[in-house]
């Protein structure tokens, strides 16, 4: 243990064209915790993950700090905050289409370095993932929305993440592929991985999280344990009133 | 009408097209932009090996480097130039801005090297074959081999190295390259040098073929245009194929009806090919 969070952000603000998109005064992910983020469409949960990586597909103003297992990353382009263990599987495009699953997995240098982040072999992630073993030799664009799921969360631990950041990943998919990714996330938290979870499914996010942040128009409005969160009346109402119902 | 005559031409002037192209074609590939300084860069490795083999009199072979090391260097300032423009994609301003590069170029050469068109004349350029009814230099027999050589090792790089599929990665989705850890500037900065270096060996080899003026360039252009659309966007296999296909037609067309209507039929070609198949030769998903 190093003391401090695998990730951490301080006085997050995030804007687009003069408008703010989230503001946020304090993140902390601990090593081998699971939290999940959860809010309604246009919450900020994608703009939290973006600006954590310094990313994005607009040209958004972002503000703040981010720490990586205590070092300062906030200062360094997308690609070197990839390299020092921050990875995303961003909503939407997530793989690349026109190379095969295997080239999606050996794309990158995953050389051995003198730390202690596990990268997870070609072998490991289809141990982990057979059913991308079973479509290798497939292109990315001719897999179903599942297969794409589990390739881009391959594709990051063949990184060697210190930090995981998944963007929703259960968009479009079957309930039972949702729990079942869902799952393996969690057995990844269990052997030591930090994740940030995305989620609009709060009533899948709350089953696997550690921790829950409940976002509403940019702005934490409520964050704790996942079983103390399950009862609050604004998840509750807002999130599991069907199931309440 | 010696029609092996034409076909030993056709080849020599495809090879030739294709290998002018080669830079192009990547630079489109990967990072989708279009460069109309081509031909003037051309231009000018092509005189940067005239100075050095007729003027400072150092053997031919000094030359490559000489003018690949200029060709990197022009191509690696105008990305630096222009590398705001190409990560925001704006096609537009990109083609003006290349359009106004390649003025400068033309502009600067005519100063230092003059107006007047001079004859690079290499070893090979001298040393003609006669075999039955056709006729050919060494000079001929290296433009082929070399493009052979160059088409060979690029495809086999982008395809089957770990540098191919980082740079297929940034081809497809360069905010996408970045999540996977690349450095996507490095990897534009790294396709225009390429280019440029690659334009300058097709200059040192097929620059001896005419004589050499600083106002050329714009036929290289309007022909590397052609090759790489009739090619397939980016498509390395699909540029040797239309730059072949484009050589002979060249030469038969000229042979045949008239050379003065040779470039208004070869875009004729181009028009109808775009029409009926417009993904140009290599009409495939994932063709390299």
């Amino acid at each position: 243990m190093s003391g401090h969070p695998s990730l951490e952000a301080r006085e997050l603000n995030v804007g687009y064209a003069g408008n703010n998109a989230l503001t946020l005064s304090l993140l902390a992910v601990g090593e081998g915790e699971l939290v999940g983020v959860v809010g309604a469409n246009g919450a900020g949960k994608s703009t939290l993950v973006n600006s954590l990586l310094g990313w994005s597909r607009g040209s958004p103003r972002v503000s703040g700090t981010v720490w990586l297992g205590g070092s300062r990353i906030s200062n360094l382009p997308t690609h070197e905050r990839v390299r020092a263990g921050l990875l995303l599987v961003p909503e939407g495009k997530l793989v690349f289409g026109r190379m095969t699953v295997e080239e999606n997995l050996t794309g990158m240098r995953t050389t051995p370095r003198n730390d202690d982040r596990r990268t997870y072999s070609i072998a490991d992630v289809y141990d982990l993932f057979p059913r991308l073993a079973e479509r290798r030799y497939h292109l990315g664009a001719q897999l179903s929305g599942g297969e794409r799921q589990m390739l881009g969360i391959a594709r990051a631990l063949r990184f060697g993440p210190r930090v995981l950041l998944l963007d929703e990943p259960s968009i479009g998919l079957a309930p039972r592929l949702v729990s079942s990714v869902l799952r393996t996330v969690r057995s990844l938290v269990d052997a030591g991985l930090s994740v940030l979870l995305v989620e609009q499914n709060v009533r899948a996010a709350i089953e696997v999280v550690d921790r829950l942040i409940l976002l509403e128009r940019g702005r934490v409005v409520a964050e704790g344990a996942a079983a103390a969160m399950r009862d609050d009346p604004r998840i509750a109402e807002a999130y599991l009133g069907a199931q309440a119902g | 009408m010696n029609l092996s005559q034409q076909f030993i031409n056709g080849l020599v002037l495809g090879h030739a097209y294709a290998l002018i192209a080669v830079g192009w074609t990547v630079l489109l590939g990967i990072a989708r932009l279009v460069n109309f300084a081509h031909g003037q860069i051309y231009m000018l490795c092509a005189f940067v090996a005239w100075y050095v083999t007729s003027r400072l009199g150092l053997p031919y072979l000094i030359s490559f480097p000489a003018a690949m090391l200029m060709g990197i260097a022009v191509g690696y300032v105008m990305q630096r130039v222009l590398l705001l423009l190409t990560l925001k994609q704006d096609l537009v301003s990109i083609m003006i801005a290349t359009l106004g590069f390649g003025y400068v170029l033309q502009g600067t050469a005519a100063l230092v090297f003059g107006s007047t068109g001079q004859i690079f004349e290499t070893p090979l350029s001298r040393a003609e074959v006669y075999f039955e009814n056709v006729w050919f230099t060494y000079q001929d027999i290296a433009i082929i081999t070399a493009t052979i050589v160059l088409f060979t090792v690029l495809r086999y790089t982008i395809k089957r190295t770990h540098v191919g599929r980082l740079t297929r990665m940034v081809a497809e989705d360069p905010h996408l390259a970045q999540l996977a850890g690349i450095d996507v500037r490095k990897v534009y900065l790294a396709v225009f040098a390429f280019e440029g270096a690659a334009v300058a060996v097709a200059a040192v080899l097929v620059a001896p073929r005419t004589p050499i003026l600083t106002s050329m360039g714009f036929e290289e252009v309007i022909v590397t245009f052609v090759v790489v659309v009739l090619g397939g966007i980016g498509s390395i296999l699909g540029s040797y194929v239309a730059g072949l296909a484009l050589g002979l037609f060249t030469a038969f067309f000229g042979a045949l009806v008239a050379p003065a209507y040779t470039t208004a039929a070869a875009f004729a070609v181009l028009i109808a090919v775009l029409v009926l198949r417009p993904g140009g030769f290599a009409a495939r998903a994932g063709e390299h």
